[in-house]
C-alpha cells in the first residue's frame, strides 16, 4: 500500500527532471550551433576569396591571346578591408605521371618487377627532387589506381603554366639507356587531297575548319599549339639524360606516345630500359640519376618563378 | 607420442607422398598440352599465312626493316614476288615483313601477327588491318612500340613508294594504343612528297582468305 502510494509522486518528479535536463541540452545546442556559425561564415568567406587569388586548375579564366604579357591588374581593397594574401608559388607547376597503374602492370620484368611500381617509385622521388628546388608539384597518381589517358591530361591542363613529364620503364632496350618522347602528330593532308574531299581532313583526326575559326582546340589535339615547347623540353631532358646514362641517344624522338596526345602544356615522355635488368635494385639505383637528369632539364627551361609565354597559351582545352 | 598424433602424422606422410607422385604426373600433362598447343598454333598460323600472288608480280628488290639492335632498325634488301598493284604489293611486303625475317633476334612484329587487310584510299592513305596478335604480343613499351610501327612504316614507304600516311587497325577496328603507349588513332607519315601524286586508280581491298571484313 505504501509503495503504490507513493510511486505516483516519484514518477511525476522524475519526468520533471528529465524535462528539465533535456530542456537545458537543447538550449545548450542550439546556443553552440548559433556560435558555430557565426565563427565559421567569416572564415569560409575568407577561404574561398584567397582560393581565388592562389592558382587552381581550371576555374582560370584563361587571359586573351592577344595580350599575353598583360601583367595582373592588381586588385583594390576597401579601406579597412585587410588584402588578401599574395598567391603562395610563381613559375610552372610540374605534373609528374607515373603511367600504367591498377590492372595496368606495364612492362613486367622477370624477376617480378612491374613497370607500374618501378616508375611511382620513380615518380616519389622526381617529386621530392622537384620540390627541393622549390617546384611546385602534382602527380598524376599516387597510388596503384590507373587514371585514363584524359584524367591525366585533365590534371596538367587544368595549370595555367604546366609541364608534363610522364615515367615509363620499357620491356626492351639496351639496359641503362633512357629516352625522351615529344607528340608527333601526323602530316595534314593537303584540301584538295583529303580522302573525303572535303578538305577538313576529317578522317585523318586533323583539326576541322570551324574548330580553328573558332580559336578552340579539339580535346585530343591539345598537344598541338605546345608541340615545338615539347619538342625543346624533350631535346633538353634527352641532352641531360645522355649525360647520365651512357649508350642513350643524344637527341629526343618525336612520336605518337598517347598519353601526351590530350596535354595542353608542354609535355614529354621519358622511358628507361629496362625491366628485364636481372638484379631490380639496379633498376631502382636509376632513379637517383633519372630525377637529376629531369629536374636540370627543366631548370634549364623554366628555372624556378620563371614565367612562360605558354602560361597564356591557348585555352580551349582546358 | 600420443596415438592420434601418430596417426595424424601417417596421413599426412602419406597424402604427401601422393601429392609428389601426381605432381610428377601433373608436369608432364602439362608439358604434353603445351607442346600440342604450339603445334596447333603452328598449324594455324600456316593456315592463315597468305600467299596473295597476282599476274603482276615481278621479282624486285625490297628493303625491309627488321631490328639490327635493341633499339635500332636496319634496312636488309630481300627479293620478292611483288605486284604492281599498290594494295596487293603493300600486303605482300608487310606479310613477308612478319614471315621472312632472318632470324628472332631481327624480328620487330609478333611471329603470330597476320595481315586482315591491306587498302590504298584515292589520297595516298594506306590502311594496314592488323590480326589481334600485333596488340596483344608486342611487348609493352613505348621504344619497342615504336619499332614495331617504324618497321611497318619504313617497309612500306621504301617498297609502295605512292602511298602518304598510314593507319593501322587491329580487327578491323581502330585500336587507342598498340600495346599501351603509341597512339594507333591517328596517321604515321610515310613518304611526304606522295602527298602531291595521287593514286592513279582506286584499288580493291586485299583481303587474306577467310579474314573478317573490316566494318569501316
Amino acid at each position: 500500500m505504501l509503495n503504490s502510494a507513493r510511486h505516483p509522486c516519484v514518477l511525476s518528479a522524475a519526468r520533471r527532471n528529465i524535462s528539465a535536463i533535456l530542456f537545458a541540452v537543447h538550449r545548450f545546442l542550439l546556443a553552440a550551433i548559433i556560435a558555430f556559425a557565426v565563427i565559421s561564415v567569416p572564415s569560409t568567406v575568407w577561404a574561398a576569396a584567397w582560393q581565388e587569388q592562389s592558382q587552381t586548375p581550371a576555374q582560370i579564366p584563361a587571359p586573351a591571346q592577344a595580350h599575353p604579357a598583360t601583367p595582373p591588374v592588381p586588385q583594390q581593397t576597401a579601406p579597412g578591408q585587410n588584402p588578401l594574401p599574395p598567391p603562395l608559388h610563381s613559375g610552372p607547376t610540374i605534373v609528374i605521371n607515373p603511367a600504367h597503374g591498377g590492372t595496368d602492370n606495364g612492362a613486367r620484368g622477370q624477376n617480378g618487377q612491374v613497370e607500374k611500381d618501378v616508375v611511382l617509385i620513380f615518380a616519389r622521388m622526381l617529386r621530392s627532387e622537384f620540390e627541393r628546388q622549390g617546384y611546385r608539384v602534382v602527380m598524376t597518381r599516387n597510388d596503384d589506381s590507373n587514371p585514363s589517358y584524359e584524367d591525366r591530361a585533365a590534371v596538367a591542363n587544368g595549370y595555367r603554366d604546366a609541364i608534363f613529364v610522364s615515367l615509363h620503364v620499357s620491356s626492351t632496350g639496351k639496359i641503362g639507356t633512357a629516352r625522351a618522347y615529344s607528340y608527333q602528330f601526323a602530316t595534314p593532308l593537303a584540301p584538295a587531297n583529303s580522302a573525303d574531299g572535303s578538305g577538313t581532313g576529317a578522317l585523318a583526326g586533323e583539326q576541322p575548319t570551324s574548330a580553328r575559326a573558332s580559336g578552340l582546340i579539339p580535346w585530343d589535339q591539345a598537344q598541338q599549339p605546345f608541340m615545338a615547347a615539347s619538342y625543346r623540353l624533350a631535346d633538353v631532358l634527352q641532352a641531360q639524360l645522355a649525360q647520365r646514362f651512357n649508350g642513350s641517344p643524344a637527341i629526343s624522338t618525336r612520336f605518337a606516345v598517347r598519353e601526351l596526345r590530350s596535354v595542353a602544356a608542354p609535355a614529354a615522355a621519358v622511358e628507361l630500359s629496362s625491366v628485364s635488368v636481372g638484379d631490380p635494385n639496379i633498376l631502382l639505383a636509376m632513379g637517383a640519376p633519372l630525377a637529376a637528369a629531369i629536374v636540370r632539364g627543366v631548370q634549364i627551361l623554366r628555372p624556378v618563378g620563371s614565367t612562360s609565354a605558354n602560361s597564356a597559351a591557348p585555352a580551349g582545352a582546358r | 607420442m600420443p596415438r592420434n598424433l601418430k596417426i595424424t602424422l601417417a596421413i599426412l606422410s602419406v597424402a604427401v607422398v601422393i601429392g609428389l607422385i601426381s605432381l610428377r604426373g601433373l608436369h608432364q600433362r602439362i608439358q604434353n598440352l603445351s607442346e600440342a598447343q604450339s603445334s596447333e598454333e603452328e598449324a594455324r598460323r600456316d593456315l592463315l599465312k597468305p600467299t596473295v600472288s597476282t599476274p603482276t608480280d615481278v621479282l624486285v628488290q625490297a628493303r625491309m626493316f627488321w631490328a639490327s639492335g635493341p633499339d635500332t632498325l636496319t634496312p636488309i634488301t630481300v627479293e620478292l614476288p611483288l605486284s604492281a598493284d599498290p594494295a596487293q604489293r603493300g600486303r605482300q611486303v608487310l606479310d613477308a615483313l612478319i614471315a621472312n625475317v632472318p632470324s628472332d633476334g631481327e624480328r620487330t612484329l609478333p611471329a603470330d601477327a597476320t595481315v586482315l587487310g591491306f587498302y590504298v584510299l584515292p589520297d595516298g592513305t594506306a590502311i594496314a588491318d592488323f590480326s589481334d596478335a600485333l596488340a596483344s604480343e608486342t611487348p609493352s613499351g613505348i621504344l619497342s612500340e615504336e619499332m614495331a610501327v617504324n618497321s611497318i612504316a619504313r617497309t612500306l614507304e621504301n617498297s609502295v613508294p605512292i602511298l602518304h600516311r598510314l593507319k593501322i587497325l587491329i580487327h578491323g577496328q581502330e585500336a587507342e594504343t598498340l600495346a599501351g603507349h603509341v597512339d594507333l588513332t591517328g596517321f604515321f607519315d610515310l613518304n611526304p612528297q606522295a602527298a602531291a601524286t595521287p593514286v592513279p586508280t582506286p584499288t580493291r581491298p586485299s583481303v587474306a582468305p577467310g579474314a573478317s571484313t573490316p566494318s569501316r
